[in-house]
């Protein structure tokens, strides 16, 4: 399954949570800070209406001609619209405010003697109704109060407190981005110098600079770690140099004297001769199983010892196949050249790609009856070198672990009497590698096996 | 029958090279390590060395300069290095060529035998480069004031060869064939080596060749 990235994970994690967190609180505050002013207003709206309930008593039992002029002043006192109403008639109507807007239902409550109170929405605005009886005069008071301006207040602040929660969760956004990378940037580091440290790049060290503890601890850590197995490394690889390098004295030894006896071979009775002929075949495999294992020890060890040149590909071809065929005694196989290559040029160890292709046209000797063709061509800015045989070709699944060291495939146990050294692939793929090449195995036109070299061409113009 | 000298201080090795050369016919003196092979050279006198690198006190390079320094004689290095800096320090060093252990003996048999068949190219015409003359019958280079350039024999016979085919190419393998005598162990490493020394000793500008010129992807040519 497909894991999300740590960075997205804190990302979600404190934009939500910074999203919940301001969310709750401007609910809180908003539905509180709602409360508190519709009740007080409510009250302060219900203590005036009774009270100028009381003014317009006075007023009806003193002096009822007054009654507009201190409607009037009531309305602009308490910014709302007062309604009177005496016997079911309406008796003075505010401007603006309609009779019709009060409910029956507080109508009836107020009739009765109680006094009674509502909130209505009248075409989106809302009001609030304050009934107060004057049973003495049978008159009921209705003022009307606009809760409008308070509405407007509550959706400023709902507003603000809106835009404080957005800015909260962008906040949060900001801080998860931060923490996040602070907290990846680390591991991003980490996984680039060893992805560095796999293609080869052995000096590939974190920097240790100012950093967070944890993050100096896991650097500290890493470069120890690499430090300890580019040593190891070298001392494998050493080793393998230094075994090798102590062989050649024997080894020159042993061969020099073969073939001392093989100067003799005719005085020697046939026993000993052919004890003669065993040692003498046996001490050339030795020989290169030897020179193998340096040359692989060698590239292991790293590019140090690479002398890169930039050659013409078609002739450091034909040289190399010429040198092959020639230094094993064996047929020249067809170089076919396609295309017009007169420009190609490779970058490339000339001695190492020498031994590419010896060891690609040897191989094809032992296992596919030898190579049958050399094709040279470009595609796609690389140089494609083909060596093809017409053997029995390589059973598919053997395709990518004939590249192993020592690997010995089906061919190699059933032809008991070629015997290779188990290295001259891996050689191969190693020194291609080294040119930032790649090869591959696989089915020639001929049916039997294709070794593939694609090597980026050179630019370089001299 | 030609004589060999042989320095190598590896007893085991000294002595199967020994039985082997005696036993196709050669001479062999030999020599533990480069003091006393040059000290027996200068007594015995020899027509092939073979001057094993690492050698306790004067080292193989230091060998070479000494016999080089008194005569012409082919010298073959051998050696347990094959990396690029050691043969071109060997081979800069006045070796002929060099051969890597652990060889085939055949081919080191071979090499010899090569050397000691080559024999300047008597019949070829003397030509001139710049302010030398080069005369095969006579085997020498003159400069313009008739004092001799001395070039080793391996050098002379590259310039001769590189002039007897009229300023075409000749590739680093046609080269081997030609003037080593190889038909099949082509190190490129031996030619390149030879040609930047013998640069050295007829170019006006070795850095800037204007006679033996390299022609990219193909080999060399002697231009005059």
């Amino acid at each position: 399954m497909h894991r999300r990235s740590l960075r997205l994970r804190l990302l979600i994690t404190f934009g939500l949570g910074a999203l919940v967190l301001s969310s709750l609180f401007a609910s809180l505050t908003y539905f509180g800070v709602q409360r508190v002013l519709v009740s007080d207003r409510q009250h302060t709206d219900e203590r005036d209406s009774f009270v100028n309930a009381a003014l317009i008593r006075n007023t009806l039992y003193t002096s009822p001609p007054a009654l507009p002029s201190l409607l009037n002043s009531i309305e602009q006192a308490t910014a709302s619209n007062v309604l009177v109403r005496t016997h079911s008639q309406w008796l003075s109507r505010s401007r603006g405010a309609v009779a019709a807007d009060v409910p029956t239902g507080i109508l009836h409550t107020v009739d009765s003697g109680a006094a009674a109170e509502q909130t209505i929405n009248v075409n989106g605005h809302l009001l609030f109704v304050v009934g107060v009886p004057i049973p003495a005069v049978e008159t009921t008071v209705y003022e009307i109060f606009q809760l409008d301006p308070l509405e407007h207040t509550l959706r400023n602040l709902l507003e603000l407190l809106g835009v404080g929660a957005l800015a909260t969760t962008l906040i949060g956004i900001g801080g998860g981005l931060w923490a996040s990378r602070r907290a990846v940037r680390p591991l991003e580091r980490v996984s680039a110098a060893a992805a560095l440290i796999a293609e080869g790049e052995l000096t590939t060290r974190l920097a240790v600079g100012q950093a967070d503890r944890e993050v100096q601890q896991l650097t500290e850590s890493f470069n120890t770690m690499v430090s300890q197995l580019v040593d190891r490394m070298e001392r494998d690889a050493r080793f393998a140099s230094d075994v090798s390098h102590e062989l050649r004295s024997p080894l020159t030894t042993l061969t020099t004297t073969a073939s001392v006896l093989q100067q003799h071979r005719d005085e020697l009775n046939p026993a000993a001769r052919e004890s003669l002929d065993l040692l003498t075949a046996d001490l050339s495999i030795f020989r290169v199983l030897v020179e193998d294992l340096l040359e692989i020890a060698r590239s292991d060890a790293g590019a140090s010892a690479l002398v890169i040149e930039t050659v013409g590909a078609v002739e450091l071809v034909r040289q190399s196949v010429r040198s092959a065929a020639l230094h094993h005694s064996l047929d020249e196989p067809l170089i076919l050249v396609e295309g017009d290559l007169d420009d190609a040029k490779v970058s490339v160890d000339r001695r190492r790609f020498e031994r590419v292709v010896t060891n690609l046209i040897v191989n094809a000797h032992q296992y596919g009856g030898d190579a049958v063709a050399v094709r040279v061509g470009v595609a796609g800015g690389s140089l494609v070198l083909d060596v093809d045989d017409a053997g029995p070709g390589i059973p598919e699944d053997e395709r990518e672990q004939i590249f192993a060291r020592f690997f010995r495939g089906r061919a190699a146990h059933d032809r008991s009497s070629t015997r290779g050294t188990g290295l001259g692939l891996a050689l191969v793929r190693d020194h291609v590698t080294s040119f930032r090449g790649a090869i591959t195995a696989g089915v020639s036109p001929e049916g039997g096996s294709r070794f593939e070299i694609v090597l980026p061409l050179s630019k370089e113009g001299e | 029958m030609a004589r060999i000298l042989i320095v190598e201080d590896d007893d085991h090795i000294r002595t199967a090279l020994r039985l082997m050369f005696e036993g196709v016919g050669y001479d062999v003196d030999d020599a533990a390590t480069g003091e006393v092979g040059v000290a027996l050279f200068s007594r015995m006198s020899a027509d092939v060395a073979i001057v094993d690198v690492m050698l306790p006190g004067m080292s193989g390079f230091e060998t070479c300069q000494a016999l080089r320094a008194t005569s012409d004689l082919p010298i073959v290095i051998v050696s347990a290095r094959d990396e690029t800096a050691d043969v071109v320090l060997g081979l800069e060093s006045g070796a002929d060529d060099y051969v890597i252990k652990p060889f085939v003996p055949e081919e080191l048999l071979a090499r010899v035998r090569a050397h000691l068949r080559r024999r300047p190219d008597k019949g070829a015409h003397a030509f001139t480069l710049g302010h030398l003359r080069v005369v095969p019958d006579e085997g020498v280079v003159r400069r313009d004031d008739g004092t001799e350039l001395h070039l080793t024999s391996t050098e002379f016979r590259l310039l001769t060869d590189l002039a007897s085919v009229g300023g075409k190419v000749l590739s680093r393998e046609d080269l081997l064939e030609r003037v080593w005598g190889y038909d099949y162990f082509g190190d490129s490493r031996l030619v390149d080596v030879h040609i930047r020394r013998l640069r050295t000793k007829i170019e006006p500008d070795p850095a800037n060749p204007v006679f033996l010129v390299t022609v990219r992807g193909a080999g060399y040519k002697l231009v005059h």
